[in-house]
């Protein structure tokens, strides 16, 4: 992209040959500076990964080769925009650190120009290979390596470079995360997220299938529940580390997503199809349920978390009485105005107003 | 980005649903009743279909829904004050605004992926055509004869106009 002012003090041309030339230079300004965002917003885009889901990170992959192709480009000219090639420079910096150790990254991204030459649709299928790994694999891989050792580490920095070092990696690629900590519980948590997925849609499945019986919503409801929860026993000890972790405020937003993907996809798999306010108030009761079990969760020392689970099943029965009060409410309420209004006429009948003379 | 779409365009479905139930609240009774029930039993068709369509997209309905009930039904209750061409001039200014929105939306959806998107867009050129049809119908039954259909047409179009924007994202 290269911008191009051309200022012309005296112009032997017409007003409206120089006006337009001002337009075309506004034009061509604009496009440099969406194009510069564009790329700003790529190298925001990936400074913080935290998805897993793998249709995702391909269209991701597809964002970073496109990314670097456009920043050789504007490498290559003279008055490109250095905010933006300084964001995805320094993931550059980042790679040539660890060349030595990283061959295979190295070669990734000391080599753009092969990768530049090629369509992203080849693209992709070339980073289905093992050699072209893009970052957020990379990242993801060392993440998940670096789980094992948290329970001695704790969700920390210092899991991250255990967990590199298992991968054969530096542990100086801890570089990587700006948010370590945070990055690390997060990509735990959307994993857990995916792996319960998975498992309520083989549930649909077999219930599809009629292999399985179809569960009552509260049943259903605290079968996810007590599912989801169990996979953060491994980590017990750690985990009110992780929850303070989330709470920061620059992960909220990322935390408060993964939460409430969470409650819809168990509400869309028990059944749930409503598009009015109940869509908002079922999500609202059940992430009620789910954090406040957790809370319990993290305190609890009974044999196999039994305690937890009782005031899961407490919880829900709370709601289920709350929405059955509800409902017998209504219906008194409708049969109190019949009958007043039965009442109503029948005085009326008696007072002779019904007559019609 | 569909999202945004289906969750306005069942947030105005829902709203015009409860415009008719105000007009008819005060006009049920009188010569243009059958007319009016006739588009909105129309209407109720358009929601119903749109409900479906959200609950198969799992997508989010806007948090609005209690205040489109309420709105709705007032501005379909206060036109219809103003007699049967007060409410005419009401679906002919509700109408316009959809019908323009709809055609934008149509526009969007055969810039960006025409094939993915025909059943969607067969969907919406359909309520397209019957929403223009009830703008007719207004027109005929003398909606323009208000006083101060301008003006009336207007301010009913701006706040269609806000309620689409903040549908699409709230």
């Amino acid at each position: 992209m290269y911008v191009n002012f051309r200022y012309q003090a005296e112009s032997p041309k017409s007003d409206v040959a120089r006006r337009l030339s001002v337009l075309l230079d506004m034009a061509t300004l604009l496009r440099g500076l969406r194009a510069a965002g564009a790329l700003r917003g790529l190298g925001g885009v990936l400074a913080a990964p935290t998805a897993t889901n793998p249709q995702f990170c391909r269209l991701r992959r597809g964002f970073y080769c496109a990314a670097l192709r456009l920043q050789d480009e504007s490498k290559s000219d003279k008055a490109s925009s250095s905010s933006s090639s300084s964001s995805s420079t320094s993931y550059h910096e980042h790679y040539q650190a660890h060349s030595a150790q990283q061959d295979t990254a190295g070669q990734h991204h000391s080599d753009p120009a092969a990768e530049g030459t090629s369509s992203s649709a080849d693209g992709q299928s070339e980073y289905q290979d093992e050699e072209y790994e893009s970052e957020e694999q990379l990242q993801a891989r060392i993440l998940t390596a670096a789980l094992e050792f948290v329970p001695l580490h704790g969700w920390s920095m210092e899991a991250i470079a255990a967990g590199a070092e298992s991968l054969g990696l530096s542990s100086a690629s801890t570089g990587m995360f700006i948010n370590g900590s945070g990055e690390l519980v997060l990509h735990f948590i959307a994993d857990c997220n995916t792996k319960l997925t998975e498992i309520l849609a083989e549930q649909h499945n077999q219930v599809q299938l009629g292999q399985a019986e179809k569960k009552k919503t509260s049943e259903f409801l605290r079968d996810a529940v007590e599912t989801r929860l169990r996979m953060y026993i491994p980590y017990i000890e750690t985990w009110p580390q992780a929850m303070s972790i989330l709470l920061l405020p620059h992960n909220i937003p990322d935390s408060l997503k993964h939460l409430s993907n969470l409650v819809d996809d168990i509400w869309y798999y028990a059944g749930d199809r409503s598009t009015d306010m109940n869509w908002y108030t079922k999500r609202a009761v059940l992430t009620g349920i789910y954090n406040t079990t957790e809370l319990v969760m993290v305190q609890d020392s009974s044999p196999d978390f039994q305690d937890t689970w009782a005031f899961l099943d407490n919880r829900i029965q709370d709601v289920v009485n709350m929405a059955t009060t509800a409902k017998q409410v209504q219906s008194t309420g409708e049969a109190v105005v019949q009958g007043l209004m039965g009442a109503a006429v029948t005085l009326k009948n008696l007072a002779g107003l019904n007559q019609r003379r | 980005m569909v999202h945004r779409i289906l969750r306005v365009d069942h947030a105005g479905e829902f709203g015009a649903n409860r415009i008719y139930a105000g007009q008819m609240a005060v006009l049920g009774r009188s010569k243009i009743g059958p007319l009016i029930q006739q588009m909105w039993d129309q209407e109720k068709k358009h929601l119903a279909k749109f409900n479906e369509i959200l609950s198969e997209n799992r997508v989010r309905p806007t948090a609005l829904l209690p205040f489109w009930n309420i709105a709705g039904f007032v501005l379909g209750a206060s036109t219809a004050l103003l007699g049967k061409e007060g409410a005419m001039a009401c679906t002919v200014a509700v109408e316009e605004s959809i019908s323009e929105h709809y055609n934008s939306q149509i526009r969007v959806l055969m810039e960006k992926d025409p094939e993915r998107y025909t059943e969607l867009l067969q969907v919406i050129k359909e309520f397209r055509d019957d929403e223009m049809e009830h703008h007719d119908t207004g027109l005929e039954h003398d909606a323009e004869s208000v006083p101060g259909f301008w003006l009336l047409k207007n301010v009913i179009q701006l706040g269609c106009k806000a309620a689409i924007s903040i549908s699409e994202r709230v």
